[in-house]
Parts: C-alpha cells; sequence; structure tokens
C-alpha cells in the first residue's frame, strides 16, 4: 500500500526557458509581417458592406482615407459623420481644403487616391457631397471601401 | 596569462522584452486587410460658351435609379437587384455581333484603319486652329480615345466591333439611398466589365484577364478596355 507514498519530497526538475525567446519572438515577427499599423483612432463607426469584385489596396502609401459613419461619442449626436485623419469634420466642404494637404512629392493631385469608407446605412448624399468636392480639386480618383467576399 | 572566465548573462528577461514588443505590436496593428471597389471620377471641364453637347440616343443610356427606399428603376421599370446583371450584360452584349438584333440596346459599329486615320488628323488640324483652350481640351480627350483605339487596332491586328462611343450608365441616386445599395450597385457593374473582359481576353487566346502583366501586357489591357468600356455617369442628387 505504501509503496506510492515512498519519496514524501519529489523534487521537480527545472523547466528549460531557453527557447522561450525564441517562441515568442517568432510570434513578434509574424505579427509584424501579418499586420499593419492603425491609420487613425475610429471615431465613427464603420460597418462595411461587402463586394466580390473588391480588389485589395495594394499601394497604401499613396491613399487617403475618409471615414463617413455614426459618431462613436454619443455627444457628437446621432447623424452620420465625415472622419478626416483623426478628427470629425464640421461638414463635407472641409474634405477639399484637407485632400489638398494631403500631397506627396512626386505626385498630381489626381495620382492619388482617396478611399471612402462609408457604413453601408449612410445615404448617398453626404458621399455625393464628398465626391463632388474631390471632383472640384481634380482627385479623381476613388476606391469604395468593401468586405471582399 | 590568465583567461578570466567569462560569466553567463542571464537571458531570463528576454522572453518578457519580447512579450512586451509582441504585446506592442497586437495593440498597435490591425488584421484587416483593405479592399474595394476603384473609380475614376470625371475630371470637371470648364465647357466653352455656345458649346452643343453631342446628341445622344435613348439606347445608348441604361438609367439605373435607386430611390430613399432602396428599390431600383431600371431603364424605368421596377427591378430586383438580382437582375440588374443580366439587364447591365444585355446592354453590352445583345448587339455585340454587329447586327442591330435589339433597337433599345447601344448600336454597335465597324472601326477600320482608315476611319481612325481620318479622325486623329481631322483632331489634330482642329486643335492647332482651336485659340480657345477649354475648347482645345475638349478636342485632346476626343483625341486621346482615338489614339487608344488606333493602339487596339493594331494590338488586334484587324478591324473589330465597337460599341456606340455615347453608350453610357448612369446611376442616379436619391438623399436617402443607402450606401450600401449603392455599392451593391457598383459591384454589379464591375462584376460584369470584368466578367466580359475575361471572356473576350481568352477568346483572343490572351488567357485570363485578371492574369495580364500591367506593364507587360499594356498594350493588351487598353485594347479590352476599348472593346469593353466601363463609362459610368453619375447624376447629381436631387432633393
Amino acid at each position: 500500500m505504501g509503496r506510492f507514498n515512498k519519496n514524501k519530497k519529489k523534487n521537480v526538475p527545472q523547466i528549460n526557458t531557453a527557447a522561450l525567446p525564441d517562441i515568442i519572438f517568432m510570434l513578434l515577427f509574424f505579427f509584424m509581417v501579418a499586420t499593419t499599423m492603425k491609420e487613425v483612432d475610429m471615431k465613427v463607426d464603420v460597418k462595411k458592406h461587402g463586394a466580390s469584385e473588391a480588389e485589395a489596396i495594394e499601394d497604401k502609401d499613396h491613399v487617403d482615407f475618409i471615414y463617413v459613419g455614426y459618431p462613436l461619442d454619443a455627444a457628437e449626436g446621432t447623424e452620420p459623420r465625415i472622419q478626416l485623419d483623426d478628427q470629425l469634420a464640421l461638414d463635407y466642404s472641409q474634405v477639399g481644403p484637407w485632400k489638398m494637404t494631403k500631397t506627396r512629392e512626386g505626385y498630381a493631385v489626381h495620382e492619388l487616391v482617396t478611399s471612402l469608407k462609408v457604413h453601408e446605412d449612410v445615404g448617398m448624399r453626404i458621399v455625393s457631397n464628398i465626391k463632388e468636392e474631390l471632383r472640384n480639386i481634380d482627385a479623381i480618383k476613388i476606391n469604395y471601401s468593401a468586405e471582399k467576399r | 596569462m590568465a583567461r578570466r572566465q567569462l560569466e553567463e548573462i542571464n537571458a531570463g528577461s528576454m522572453a518578457d522584452i519580447a512579450f512586451l514588443l509582441l504585446i506592442f505590436f497586437l495593440v498597435t496593428t490591425t488584421m484587416e486587410v483593405d479592399a474595394g471597389i476603384s473609380r475614376d471620377l470625371p475630371y470637371k471641364r470648364d465647357l466653352p460658351e455656345g458649346y452643343v453637347p453631342p446628341v445622344v440616343h435613348n439606347r445608348d443610356i441604361l438609367v439605373i435609379m435607386a430611390n430613399s427606399r432602396d428599390e431600383l428603376l431600371v431603364e424605368d421599370e421596377f427591378m430586383l437587384l438580382e437582375n440588374l446583371e443580366e439587364k447591365v450584360r444585355a446592354f453590352y452584349t445583345d448587339n455585340a455581333s454587329g447586327n442591330d438584333v435589339n433597337p433599345l440596346m447601344p448600336e454597335y459599329t465597324v472601326v477600320t484603319g482608315p476611319i481612325i486615320q481620318q479622325k486623329i488628323t481631322e483632331l489634330n488640324k482642329q486643335i492647332e486652329l482651336q485659340t480657345d483652350p477649354k475648347t482645345a481640351a475638349l478636342y485632346k480627350d476626343d483625341l486621346e480615345k482615338w489614339e487608344k483605339r488606333k493602339s487596339t487596332l493594331e494590338t488586334l491586328g484587324r478591324p473589330y466591333n465597337e460599341i456606340s462611343g455615347a453608350a453610357v450608365i448612369q446611376l442616379k441616386n436619391q438623399s436617402n439611398t443607402s450606401y450600401g445599395l449603392y455599392i451593391d450597385i457598383q459591384n454589379i457593374l464591375k462584376k460584369v466589365v470584368n466578367d466580359l473582359r475575361n471572356e473576350k481576353c481568352l477568346e483572343l487566346g490572351w488567357g485570363e484577364y485578371k492574369d495580364l502583366d500591367e506593364e507587360e501586357d499594356a498594350e493588351k489591357i487598353v485594347a479590352l478596355k476599348v472593346l469593353i468600356p466601363e463609362r459610368i455617369i453619375e447624376a447629381k442628387i436631387e432633393m
């Protein structure tokens, strides 16, 4: 009976943790390669619509993003708002001047893409106004952001 | 000389450092891949005084209207979204053989070398004579289109049927038409054009359209874009 309790104190051997950093580094590199930096803090809720023909944006450095959706902060009301960079725009007339500040060396404004990330329930009026504003300054390249299906 | 025994460096905290970096990247990055439908808006052109827009026939325009209740009206007929693809396809293909089968859809005409040459010389002359920069800009736009046709003809090596130059799809929305529906419509238009270009591409023995290389096959892509043009105009939203 007592044969199982012969050694009262059992010494657990130390686990070798020398390989632990390697494993963590591997995970780290995976995440560094597979993910991209968040561009901005979202101030509006954007639920993207699905589209089968959506193509991934490859050259992200030459794309500016405009977000349109319902404000996350209840104090901002419930009407859809436009977010430019980290701020909510007062109205669409700010889009043109904002896009003009987004120049990049060696690129004309009509070569730089503007990606519209718009909540699927938002009405077309606001989108139409933004597009008109962009057209006025020749920023004609548009990407309608959609979830790839 | 006595060699000093090197002390072993304690690497116990290495994992902690790596963990810290890992967590930093987890928090500041996203997995999300940005995807979307690309479109070019038409340039804003100042029209010269007394400019008369070319006559556009009804058959050349496919009007797609979406109202505030997200209902579709295509060519003044109520339509479900599922049926739109077929209709858009018909817009491109009904008369593609060159025979005027369907008088309600855009006409196809044969484009030949002499026609292109004549047009290009004509336009070049017009541009030279034109003193008004606004009118000249319009002629230049036109010239560009004919240059593309010329390149297409050279790529194909034979005359081809082309859809009427005025053929256009017009989108009309209302103030509260949802963006989701708009994306659905744009997606269908893109799908039809991509499908047709792909079919044409296979027919010409160039392989799949999506496999064409932007630089190597530039002429082929231009040709396909001329053969299956993607012309969309959007009406301003009425109140």
